[in-house]
């Protein structure tokens, strides 16, 4: 028996070892960094556990640029999630087959490299592109919106919607498809079967999908750097500036622990609402 | 990049230094020189491993940045002797010091500003100027603009427009300024600070490379001015709106321009009033590197007109080298694009702000927010 235990410990010995070299001893790290200086002339980092970069992020540039980061993070979630609840019911609606097919219709993208799927929407929304041709044969009116922060959300959207879709097909997929029969039964119309019915049955999906597509959209910076035109700035790309351009690391650093202390904060109000969210 | 206990700036032996010299003292050298040194060596005195150039030097450098020929020429008239570029050059001050201070290159191409650094933080190799004398065709501005290693091209930052598409001439950029309301979202800038503010405080009549608060404060307010009016700052084809026309007005790179005119001949280029900002580019050696009379000889010899001609023919860019004109494709030698003539005496060069790098950063990240 403590022979299996000793075991059962032994497995966990490299996922722990794993976790513990890259993922907490570089946040160690970065917490470290952040409370260091910097010379910008020659790259010398002093630890004298100064709070400088935190009082320096309280500027209303960062500030401003967090807000706006914060907004287009949850835009993005917000439009993930109408269009991605609907299209999984849809999904677990379908013959199995026909499911399977709609499945692989939602991940091929993801074989595709991120980079290529960005720089294409830069094709289709720009000027005389397709979007935009098709507007203007349609209503007269060209569409321009490559550049604009309405860019960025579609290219966000886009990128994140797969990450949204599954966990609620997954919540639904599980879901006795007798319970749509017998709402319908008792004479609920498609709506109402869907806001009592499939809506509270998909609420663990989807919370699993906010969190999933809302915190890296928090901190996208490649989607704004290509589809925002470099007018739209977000803090992710102030980080990655930081880091690559300006080589200030504990600055950088700071601005990174900041982000990671605002979405645990979001986590946590989500984690105290979600019970209430379940018991409706 | 920055780590604390990395003492190779202060030309300390680190210990990937010592592993690397001695890698290449007890195994790196083919076996003919090693026969040479206990020979005697060669009449010139022999090539004891300080001095040989006989192994691979590495260099961090853009994809296809270097002549078609030139290092397999080099390699082949230097048996034992290899070049071997990894083609991740950074563009910014800061990723091309991280990649110098990695211990994986022995040479690298850099512009003025992040060699500027580099040299401050201390990990660029002083060369000898002895064993690189074509230095000598190399013009004396781009030599004085970039001392520290051996200049290779640079670029000037000036205005590509659609005279057919604006319906008047662009002369200044002032001009930009005055029209970009008139032509709003059709008006593009370059994502690079030092280009575009540099390009700014020219319009604004102040040095490309001023650190002085007010002017840059006065280069934020002019650039969140016309910001509403841009379509993109864009860091790659820049210009390539000017092409179909959704761009009328580009602050473009010199050989951007051109290129897109070949494909657009409506494109003009103009050489502003005020004056244009320019960077430089060039080889810088590194301190650690085991390999310095390797990168030396292989330095010289891509400064043979006919080899630097090579480069140039290779990558169309404007040339720091008046000896090579004779080799160099008529397309690039009689193009007034990237040969200004006289007008190169009106041409800022950019070089290392030092401190001012943080203002600069910070106005840049302001421009960029409003």
């Amino acid at each position: 028996m403590r022979r299996h235990r000793v075991l059962e410990r032994l497995l966990v010995v490299p996922t722990a070892a794993w976790t513990l070299v890259f993922f907490v001893a570089p946040l160690v790290l970065i917490t470290v960094f952040s409370f260091g200086s910097e010379n910008l002339v020659t790259f010398r980092i002093s630890f004298g556990w100064t709070a400088s970069n935190y009082s320096a992020f309280s500027g209303s540039l960062y500030l401003a640029t967090l807000l706006r980061s914060l907004g287009l993070s949850l835009g993005t979630t917000l439009g993930c999630a109408l269009l991605g609840l609907p299209l999984a019911y849809f999904i677990t609606r379908q013959r199995p087959g026909i499911q399977r097919l709609l499945l692989a219709g939602v991940i091929v993208p993801f074989w595709t490299s991120f980079l290529v799927r960005t720089y294409s929407w830069v094709n289709l929304l720009q000027s005389q592109g397709p979007i935009d041709r098709l507007a203007h044969g349609l209503t007269g009116h060209h569409v321009e919106v490559l550049y604009t922060p309405t860019s960025i959300a579609i290219g966000i959207v886009y990128s994140y919607l797969p990450l949204m879709v599954l966990p609620i097909y997954v919540a639904l997929e599980r879901v006795n498809p007798d319970l749509y029969d017998a709402a319908a039964d008792l004479g609920a119309r498609p709506w109402r079967q869907f806001r009592r019915v499939v809506l509270p049955l998909a609420r663990p999906g989807l919370i699993a999908g906010i969190i999933i597509v809302g915190v890296p959209a928090m901190g996208e910076y490649v989607i704004p750097e290509i589809l925002g035109g470099g007018k739209t700035l977000m803090i992710g790309n102030i980080i990655v500036n930081e880091f690559l351009d300006v080589g200030n690391y504990p600055f950088g650093s700071a601005l990174a622990v900041s982000l990671m202390v605002v979405l645990m904060i979001l986590l946590f109000a989500l984690r105290r609402v979600q019970p209430a969210f379940e018991a409706r | 990049m920055a780590g604390v206990s990395d003492n190779t700036g202060d030309g300390a032996l680190s210990r990937r230094a010592l592993l690397r010299q001695g890698a290449a003292l007890g195994l790196g050298l083919p076996p003919a020189v090693a026969l040479l040194d206990a020979c005697g060596g060669s009449s010139s005195g022999g090539t004891s491993p300080k001095n040989s150039i006989a192994g691979t030097a590495v260099m961090s450098n853009y994809p296809s940045w270097m002549g078609a020929h030139v290092i397999a020429e080099f390699e082949r008239q230097h048996p034992g002797s290899k070049i071997r570029q990894i083609t991740s050059a950074s563009s910014s001050i800061a990723g091309t010091v991280q990649q110098l201070r990695s211990g994986t290159y022995d040479f690298a191409l850099a512009d003025a500003s992040a060699t500027g650094q580099a040299v401050a933080v201390g990990i660029v190799a002083p060369l000898d100027w002895s064993k690189i004398p074509n230095i000598k065709f190399v013009s004396q501005s781009f030599r004085s603009g970039f001392p520290h290693g051996i200049p290779t091209d640079y670029g000037k930052v000036g205005i590509g427009y659609r005279p057919d598409l604006v319906g008047e001439k662009i002369s200044s950029w002032h001009d930009v300024w005055r029209l970009a309301p008139k032509f709003s979202g059709k008006v593009v800038f370059i994502d690079i600070d030092r280009d575009c503010m540099g390009s700014t405080l020219k319009y604004l009549g102040f040095s490309a490379n001023s650190a002085v608060p007010s002017q840059l404060s006065a280069c934020k307010d002019a650039l969140v001015s016309i910001k509403p009016h841009l379509q993109a700052f864009l860091n790659t084809n820049v210009g390539q709106g000017l092409q179909d026309g959704s761009t009328v007005i580009a602050m473009d790179w010199d050989y951007d321009v051109a290129l897109n005119k070949q494909k657009q001949p409506k494109i003009e280029w103009v050489f502003p009033s005020e004056g244009m900002v320019a960077y430089i580019e060039g080889w810088i050696a590194v301190k650690s590197s085991p390999r310095l009379p390797l990168v030396e000889t292989f330095m010289n010899y891509a400064l043979e007109p006919r080899q630097y001609a090579d480069f140039v023919n290779t990558t169309g860019t404007a040339y720091v080298e008046p000896a090579a004109t004779a080799f160099v494709a008529k397309s690039i030698a009689d193009n007034p694009v990237l040969r200004p003539g006289h007008a190169i005496a009106d041409v800022e060069y950019e070089h290392f702000l030092g401190q001012a790098t943080a203002l600069w950063t910070n106005i840049w990240q302001e421009v960029k927010a409003a």
